[in-house]
């Protein structure tokens, strides 16, 4: 038992498993992002047949996509993702093939990878209390983005990446090598779940 | 022992209690992680019960005998306006749509005239399927219902009922507005006092979810729908003039 439990742990903290979770979590960010802007392109291209609450719709009428919180920046957020998901889908199969990149190539990814989680859970704040609508697309955005937010972290604290005082490295090591980290992206995670289904719990079974 | 070694020995020592202390603070840490996430996962599954229990809720004052309200048509529209009127304008809607709030808005002025001069009789189809975002609250149904009593007792005031139902419109996911809320529209509509006071006896929900079921199944997709003379408009909803044109339109014919 103990055995298999190094074993697990051995495994948590090994390329395969660390990068194979980030490239599944980047692609369905990925499809995501496609799913959602192929919606926007339609919206924008017949906003007739979109703007309606369809029988089929389980979750909500679409008011999220046609949200001025959807366009940011002047074109439908999923770009962003359709831009950036690739990026980290490259990064991940090429470190799974041996690759490994220089140390402010890392860092420089953690940075805008955590802009990109700051804005999914902005977003998520406002599809949950100003909007009012449920987006299961979205949500698998913001879920997947917090695993690959996760892996990123979880690799470069493990290899020294971050220009960090020698003193903190050192404690977010140990931490990574306690798997904390693993407990605290599950607790996230749970939180994630708790906050979705305490709102749309009856949406979801009415 | 040398001065030497016994430096060695104490450094070491310092150094074990350290890793010791470290592992000690690693073991609290991953126990109060451990407790947080088996109090989130309790918290989770008891929601999801309570929802499920909400969702399917057996509801002992609601009303179950069929009951239309006066003047209703055989499909199960309010119908608005002279019967002999050369335009039929059947709209499909959902009080909790924001759609429908948007078409409403837009067009309420035109549709008012148009009612009014004898050109449209209006067929209001009060749908109820919405009655899902709006946290268990029905608030779908509840509008409904208090439009069918009016179109019932106080047939006149159905049509600016409806539409201050939507200059009121709240929120989809939000949990719409309350009893008392929907009875101040109402009287702020013009709704008499002993009218209002049967909202509470949900006499029409059976109704309301009789004519949503037969509207799904007539083949209406979703709402706002709306046909003239039985076509469906295929146009802007959403701004004053293209139904209004249409309906021009069609009384010409």
């Amino acid at each position: 038992m103990a055995e298999l439990l190094t074993r697990v742990r051995g495994l948590r903290h090994a390329n395969a498993w660390i990068y194979g979770t980030m490239l599944v979590s980047a692609s369905l960010s990925l499809i995501a992002s496609f799913v959602l802007s192929i919606d926007a392109v339609r919206l924008a291209a017949n906003p007739q047949t979109t703007l309606s609450c369809n029988i089929n719709s389980v979750l909500s009428c679409g008011t999220v996509a046609s949200s001025w919180q959807a366009s940011l920046l002047g074109f439908p957020n999923a770009f962003l993702g359709l831009v950036a998901e690739p990026v980290v889908i490259t990064v991940a199969v090429a470190s799974l093939g041996g690759v490994r990149f220089p140390r402010w190539f890392m860092f420089t990814a953690q940075v805008v990878y955590t802009i990109g989680v700051i804005f999914a859970y902005w977003l998520f704040y406002q599809s949950m209390f100003h909007i009012g609508a449920l987006c299961p697309w979205c949500l698998l955005v913001t879920v997947s983005t917090t695993l690959v937010f996760a892996t990123l972290t979880h690799v470069n604290i493990r290899d020294g990446n971050l220009p960090l005082p020698p003193r903190m490295q050192s404690a977010l090591k140990n931490a990574v090598d306690a798997d904390l980290d693993a407990i605290a992206v599950t607790i996230w995670l749970l939180a994630l779940t708790l906050a979705v289904v305490s709102k749309y719990g009856t949406t979801l079974f009415g | 022992m040398g001065k030497q070694a016994r430096t060695t020995a104490r450094q070491q020592r310092v150094a074990r209690a350290a890793a010791r202390r470290r592992a000690k603070r690693t073991r609290i840490l991953a126990a109060g992680g451990g407790v947080v996430i088996l109090g989130l996962l309790v918290a989770i599954v008891i929601t999801l019960v309570n929802a499920a229990g909400g969702g399917s809720r057996t509801d002992a004052d609601a009303p179950t005998t069929l009951v239309a309200p006066a003047g209703a048509t055989a499909a199960g529209a309010i119908p608005v306006g002279d019967p002999a009127a050369p335009v039929k304008l059947e709209v499909y809607l959902d009080y909790m749509c924001p759609f429908c709030g948007r078409f409403d808005r837009a067009n309420a002025d035109q549709l008012n005239r148009l009612v009014a001069d004898g050109t449209v009789r209006l067929e209001i189809y009060p749908l109820s399927f919405l009655d899902k975002t709006s946290n268990g609250t029905r608030y779908s149904t509840r509008a409904a219902n208090a439009a069918a009593t009016v179109a019932d007792r106080a047939p006149d005031k159905v049509l600016a009922f409806t539409q201050a139902l939507f200059a009121q419109q709240p929120h989809e996911g939000s949990d719409g507005l309350t009893n008392d809320q929907i009875a101040n529209v109402a009287h702020g509509a013009g709704v008499p006092q002993d009218v209002i006071n049967t909202f509470v006896d949900r006499t029409f929900e059976p109704w309301i979810a009789k004519l949503t079921e037969t509207a799904f199944a007539s083949g209406i997709t979703g709402t706002p729908t709306v046909k003239i003379n039985g076509t469906v408009f295929k146009g802007d909803l959403y701004t004053a003039g293209p139904l209004t044109d249409a309906i021009t339109a069609a009384k010409g014919q």
